[in-house]
């Protein structure tokens, strides 16, 4: 019940908690981002991340550096210790946790089964996989020819099979296929997690209701843009839009049959958290749209930390961990192109 | 008189040919300069569109690797025999190559009107063709959208739109490469007529040798 979760959380969360709040005070500061912005060469970055927790991960890596291992090793510092909480965790955190990472799982399926489509090495493949989302028998997705072998043979032992009943088909795996399949999984996967947490309850029910239901907002706008003037129909895309959040329902009508960027902005607009968002945009713009959602979002994922006895700043932290590595990447990326002059345009500073 | 009416007529010739070459320098450095801030571009945006779509999405994993015909041609008319250029070789791009239809979406040959040049400026007759009637110039932008929607699949159907301005940028600098190349053809043609001017009029000057 909403409001006793002081009596009882600490007996088996308590540690957990304490070590998430620990590691979130770790998350790089905006003198930390000064610096980095101000470098000059990848060694540089590396010189300033030894002084951080990414030190330790980055420090046997011979230079020339790349941005890309940059990247992978501070995602191996993150899954270090999502591993270390996971396994002292109980029920339901547990279950909580794993629920973090079946997006990765996803995006690793959909990944395999493209790779094979475009004849890759599947040893190559796996190299590329995001390490959060992986899983025993992964490998052998690049056997499936269509989508009801690929339930058969792989994902029916997996926790992605439940989300499955909605894309099986004996239709051949092809480009559109694939990508409907990947949103359509990822739409399951976002309606099975809120279900989840408002079965938990309490506090935990309350926040993570807000911060899933702007995550399926979100790739509403993101469905919506990427689709425009594609082959994919009204239908098609609305079908691939979570069935809750702010803008369900009625913002999905309206969504579904937008045809450029400035109708979007007129249907989003009439939502006052999305207003906002959009009145940073000039009209007809959308490069500035990813860092607007991504400051919206962090904004929301600090605020779950000034509560306590829920499970939400587990998947606040993960989330913040995540939007540091891109920040990360990006800097690292205008640092290697020698455009430092933009690294303000995706940099979003968390505290 | 006559003798140097004709002189005034030839160093007249010899000057123009000259002014040719160095026109065409021109060109050709500052279309070389041109290319750099669009490549410069198009990396920048390749990197916005890993950011945006996920550095595990946007990767050379994704690349297919399956036997294709190109999206693009890159096609020369002119050779080169053991003495001289018999034609000045020129190089036209035939972009977006349907593997349905192997003729071209959109064909285009870097025109010379690009050059400070005291000639006539030529189009290309698919250009002439392209411009003639609302249905068949919609028709190839269809396609056009289509050919590049398709190379941009082997990161999803839906991709940022970010990676869709990336690949116009590496568009873009794909025609500025091939006009540097039609340029520097025309500098060294230019070339080789200043240097054959000056030998005959070196010649003319020492007189046959008895």
């Amino acid at each position: 019940m909403y409001g006793f979760e002081a009596l009882t959380f600490n007996i088996h969360g308590g540690y957990l908690e304490a070590i998430v709040r620990g590691h979130r005070a770790s998350l790089l500061t905006a003198s930390d981002y000064n610096n980095l912005c101000q470098c000059e060469t990848l060694d540089d970055i590396k010189m300033h991340l030894s002084a951080t927790e990414y030190g330790p991960y980055l420090q046997n890596e011979p230079s020339p550096l790349h941005t890309t291992t940059i990247v992978e090793k501070c995602t191996l510092k993150l899954v270090d210790e999502y591993k270390s909480m996971l396994c002292q965790a109980t029920e339901p955190l547990s279950t909580f946790l794993e629920y973090i990472t079946y997006g990765h799982m996803i995006d690793n399926v959909v990944l395999i089964v493209t790779g094979t489509l475009h004849e890759r090495d599947v040893q190559e493949l796996l190299e590329k996989c995001h390490p959060l989302g992986m899983f025993d028998s992964i490998a052998t997705l690049a056997v499936a020819q269509n989508m009801r072998e690929l339930y058969r043979l792989v994902l029916v032992d997996t926790p992605l099979a439940l989300y499955f009943s909605e894309c099986i088909s004996s239709e051949d795996l092809d480009d559109m296929n694939i990508e409907i399949m990947r949103n359509t999984l990822y739409k399951a996967y976002l309606e099975d997690f809120y279900r989840f947490c408002q079965k938990l309850g309490g506090a935990t029910a309350e926040i993570m209701s807000d911060l899933l239901s702007f995550e399926a907002d979100r790739r509403v706008v993101n469905i919506t843009i990427n689709s425009i003037g594609t082959e994919l129909t009204r239908d098609d895309r609305r079908k691939l839009y979570s069935n809750f959040g702010l803008l369900y329902p009625y913002g999905h009508e309206e969504l579904a049959i937008c045809e450029d960027i400035d109708q979007v902005r007129a249907a989003m607009e009439k939502y006052p958290p999305y207003q906002s968002i959009f009145s940073k945009l000039s009209y007809g713009e959308s490069q500035m749209l990813d860092k607007a959602f991504y400051d919206e979002e962090v904004k929301r994922l600090c605020l779950t930390f000034e509560q306590q006895f829920h499970y939400a700043v587990f998947f606040a932290y993960m989330r913040l961990r995540e939007q540091e590595i891109r920040n990360l990447m990006w800097i690292s990326e205008c640092v290697a192109q020698n455009q430092k002059s933009r690294v303000h345009d995706s940099v979003v500073f968390i505290f | 008189m006559a003798e140097g009416a004709g002189g005034a007529a030839a160093n007249g010739g010899s000057d123009e040919k000259v002014l040719d070459f160095l026109d065409s320098v021109d060109s050709y450095l500052t279309t070389m300069e041109s290319l750099a801030p669009i490549l410069r571009q198009g990396w920048f945006d390749l990197a916005s569109a890993r950011h945006s779509m996920g550095v595990f999405r946007v990767s050379s994993a994704s690349l297919d690797l399956k036997d294709h015909s190109a999206s693009t041609y890159l096609q020369m008319v002119g050779h080169e025999s053991d003495d001289s250029f018999v034609g000045q070789p020129s190089f036209s791009l035939c972009k977006w190559a349907s593997a349905d239809n192997k003729s071209c979406c959109s064909e285009e040959e870097i025109p010379d009107s690009q050059l400070r040049h005291r000639g006539t400026s030529r189009l290309s007759e698919n250009q002439e063709q392209n411009s003639n009637g609302d249905d068949s110039l919609k028709t190839v932008d269809d396609l056009v959208k289509k050919e590049r929607a398709k190379t941009l699949s082997v990161f999803g159907t839906l991709v940022s739109p970010k990676l869709r301005t990336a690949q116009l940028s590496f568009e873009t600098a794909l025609e500025v490469l091939v006009e540097a190349a039609n340029i520097r053809s025309s500098m060294l043609s230019a070339y080789s007529q200043v240097q054959k001017q000056m030998e005959d009029t070196r010649e003319g000057e020492i007189g046959p040798i008895p």
